[in-house]
């Protein structure tokens, strides 16, 4: 009886603990496993439409999205959180996208330091785009902030404290109080050193529990549209080979920018301006391609950037001669003067001949004279960093430095919703199915120049705001339009004809030309005679495309391949900015040119309105630029397009009349 | 007890005679090769057992934590290590700018 009774206790024991093993997921039913192995969904079906020499699947969606960085993701998890069948599409695993680079802060007026308001921030936002940002989205992305930074504080990044608990906020990126009358504003929020590591691992944790698919290492070649309606994209699975074709109702490409186009830049050497490239080959245009921001001191060859804390503890920079030469560029501010004026001081030494180097195309910044001790205590780490990217041990040798690209501020047009627009007749339309978001898109809150900390805000607000507009068109399981059986036909041939070209040319000698020649003429000495030079050069580098030589013939990871795929991205997107920069003939921003040094708006701003005559809208240049190319013959066509200077709404924030900027 | 003590004295001994078959190994090396190695000993010279007894100088990062992760002069819990990064006007971290 008592070992009956004791069996009986060990037994519900035993059931009770394997009760409690049952994990909570469980109860809400059986969930397949967010991956499988031999392929994505079973409705995948292979067909040979399009070509019989490459198999083919086809794949059905709600929504697509291109690319996995922070932008991509937050759009990506938040349509899976609305219910969307959502794939997304990315040439690399998540967690590495450029996205993760990013150290600095996120900028958002929670007001925990003093006394904030986001109108304030949306002033400082709109002074700092040189009044070249649509208002109507810096409103939405600066009046969104706070519930941002709060969300993604509620989804788990761990951002640094005030004592109190509250997020802490530092001053930085050109925020000021009270529509910059009250002083330095304290608004950037971080996680210690890595603000953009975290965000994206906290975005890639947080996507994992819905039920997006995952097309990783999937390279998108081009997107599906029928009669300008964006039907989805053809990618390519660069594991075996096969291209897939996404159709979806909905396409979001945030893709990153496209920094590779020059020779020396901070962006990874992934980023090549795939989707803004995608969208110029579907004849729709990229805007404002020609505002690149630029820093003046980045090391040659690695692309790391040097504070300016060297130049302020008493670096200098010195030419071929050993000459201090920016006392000749700035006498009173010498090496201390903004940052535009040395990168252009920088360049004219460097086009004058007097530049370091076997090639002469860069200069030397000198630490090497001030007492290693204070070197050490003021800028901890400073040995390290030259040691490991420029090989220079900094108190004996100088570094090399050059101006280095770091943000493009111009992407795909997009409206405050991130639907991607296209001008025509003199209005902004919609084109159905396609969405952008990130730094390839433009919806224009950055503008002629890009505030810091504001670009992490950018990713995650018009993330959000792409799946909200998705959710609020469309609903889940819509059927798809019919799609022409031949669509991707082109991308396909263009594939196969890079895969066997056997021209003369290597792909990365083309690049190598690019890239010399755009960080030649489209850096950041522009001039006219420059800038024409330029553009028949590019003109020339992008015929060349014709003479491409690839080596590898096979199709089981190809890497030449994808690198000459995304050559032609970066070809693209390098035309684009090489010509709407010489058409530009005026300096606004991070656009400065040597022959039209001033701002040219609608009125001259710097004097009192009241008697004068407003331009017409073909004389002044507050205007966005649209690049459209042929893909055949590389010829850019430009078209404007108005500023949008109302804000959402008018009484809750009243719009920024263009004033001068100066700080 | 004793049982204890027994052991303790046997690994004793096995302690020290890595050390002596070590020296008859570098020993014999000198001897066949002919000429005399002035090299560093042998990279693998101190077994897993020696190698944790003299405590390693571990290099200290540039940036030290600060204690309880709290910066002493702004509060600022599980902020950025080291000097403050935004003093120059960017985002500087170890002499390098990722933010400007």
């Amino acid at each position: 009886m008592a070992t009956v009774r004791a069996a009986s206790r060990l037994l519900s024991k035993r059931v009770l603990s394997r009760a409690k093993a049952v994990p909570a997921a469980a109860v809400q039913g059986s969930r397949n496993f967010h991956f499988s192995i031999y392929g994505k969904k079973k409705s995948a079906k292979v067909s040979d439409d399009i070509s019989t020499q490459y198999p083919v699947v086809d794949h059905e969606f709600d929504a697509v999205v291109v690319g996995a960085g922070g932008a991509g993701l937050r759009a990506a998890f938040g349509l899976s959180e609305a219910g969307f069948n959502t794939a997304c599409v990315t040439k690399l695993f998540p967690t590495r996208s450029h996205t993760v680079a990013a150290q600095g802060g996120i900028n958002a007026a929670l007001g925990n330091m003093e006394e904030d308001d986001w109108r304030w921030h949306f002033y400082d936002t709109v002074k700092g785009s040189d009044w070249l940002g649509d208002q109507d989205a810096i409103h939405y992305m600066t009046e969104q902030a706070p519930a941002a930074v709060v969300e993604l504080e509620n989804f788990g990044m761990p951002f640094s404290r005030t004592e109190d608990g509250k997020i802490y906020q530092r001053a930085f990126g050109g925020q000021s109080l009270k529509y910059g009358k009250g002083g330095q504003a304290h608004r950037c929020c971080c996680v210690a050193d890595r603000t953009g590591h975290s965000l994206l691992h906290t975005l890639y944790g947080r996507s994992l529990r819905y039920d997006t698919s995952y097309f990783v290492e999937y390279f998108a070649l081009d997107l599906l549209m029928d009669d300008g309606v964006c039907k989805g994209v053809i990618a390519l699975c660069m594991e075996d080979g096969s291209i897939h074709r996404i159709r979806a109702q909905n396409t979001i490409i945030a893709t990153g920018g496209y920094g590779r186009t020059y020779f020396s830049c901070t962006s990874a050497h992934t980023s090549t301006g795939d989707g803004t490239a995608m969208v110029t080959r579907a004849g729709l245009p990229c805007q404002d391609l020609e505002f690149v921001q630029f820093h003046p001191t980045g090391i040659y060859g690695a692309g790391c950037l040097i504070t300016e804390g060297c130049r302020g503890e008493g670096g200098i920079l010195i030419n071929s001669e050993g000459e201090r030469f920016m006392e000749r560029y700035a006498p009173n501010a010498k090496d201390l003067a903004s940052r535009d004026v040395v990168s252009r001081s920088m360049t004219i030494e460097i086009r004058e001949g007097r530049g370091v180097g076997p090639e002469k195309d860069h200069v030397h910044l000198q630490l090497h004279h001030l007492p290693p001790q204070q070197l050490a205590s003021r800028l901890p780490g400073i040995s390290e960093t030259a040691m490991i990217f420029a090989g220079v041990d900094v108190t004996k040798e100088p570094i090399p430095v050059l101006p280095t690209v770091h943000y493009n501020m111009g992407g795909i047009p997009t409206n405050y919703k991130g639907q991607v627009i296209d001008h025509t007749n003199g209005k902004d339309k919609v084109v159905p199915g396609l969405y952008a978001c990130g730094e390839a898109a433009s919806a224009s809150v950055h503008g002629a120049n890009r505030l810091g900390a504001n670009s992490l805000l950018d990713l995650v607000v018009f993330g959000r705001a792409c799946a909200l507009t998705i959710t609020d068109l469309h609903k889940p399981g819509e059927k798809l339009t019919p799609l022409k059986p031949s669509a991707g036909e082109e991308s396909v041939a263009n594939l196969d004809k890079l895969r066997f070209a056997n021209g003369s040319l290597r792909t990365s000698e083309i690049r190598l030309n690019m890239q010399k020649t755009m960080q030649n003429h489209a850096a950041v000495f522009r001039t006219g005679s420059v800038l024409k030079e330029g553009c028949d050069k590019m003109d020339d580098v992008y015929q060349s495309m014709e003479n491409i030589k690839t080596f590898d013939r096979g199709i089981v990871w190809n890497t030449d391949l994808v690198e000459s795929l995304e050559l032609q991205n970066l070809l693209l997107n390098a035309v684009q900015t090489i010509n709407a920069a010489e058409q530009r003939k005026e300096s606004r921003g991070a656009h400065a040119r040597e022959d039209f040094k001033d701002r040219v708006d609608e009125y001259d701003y710097s004097k009192p309105l009241e008697g004068q005559q407003k331009k017409t809208f073909d004389q002044h240049w507050r205007k966005h630029t649209l690049s459209y190319v042929d893909p055949k013959t590389g010829k850019v066509a430009l078209k404007y397009r108005p500023v949008i200077d109302s804000s959402l709404n008018e009484q809750d924030c009243a719009h920024v009349p263009p004033a001068i900027r100066s700080y | 007890m004793s049982f204890l003590r027994l052991c303790a004295s046997a690994s004793r001994h096995v302690v020290s005679s890595p050390a002596a078959v070590d020296s008859l190994f570098i020993g014999c090396f000198r001897t066949t090769s002919g000429a005399v190695k002035d090299r560093e000993p042998l990279r693998k010279a101190k077994t897993p057992q020696g190698r944790f007894d003299v405590p390693e100088e571990t290099s200290k990062d540039v940036l030290q934590k600060f204690p309880d992760d709290v910066n002493p002069a702004t509060k600022e819990k599980g902020g950025p290590r080291g000097p403050e990064p935004t003093r120059y006007g960017d985002w500087e971290r170890k002499g390098r700018c990722v933010d400007f």
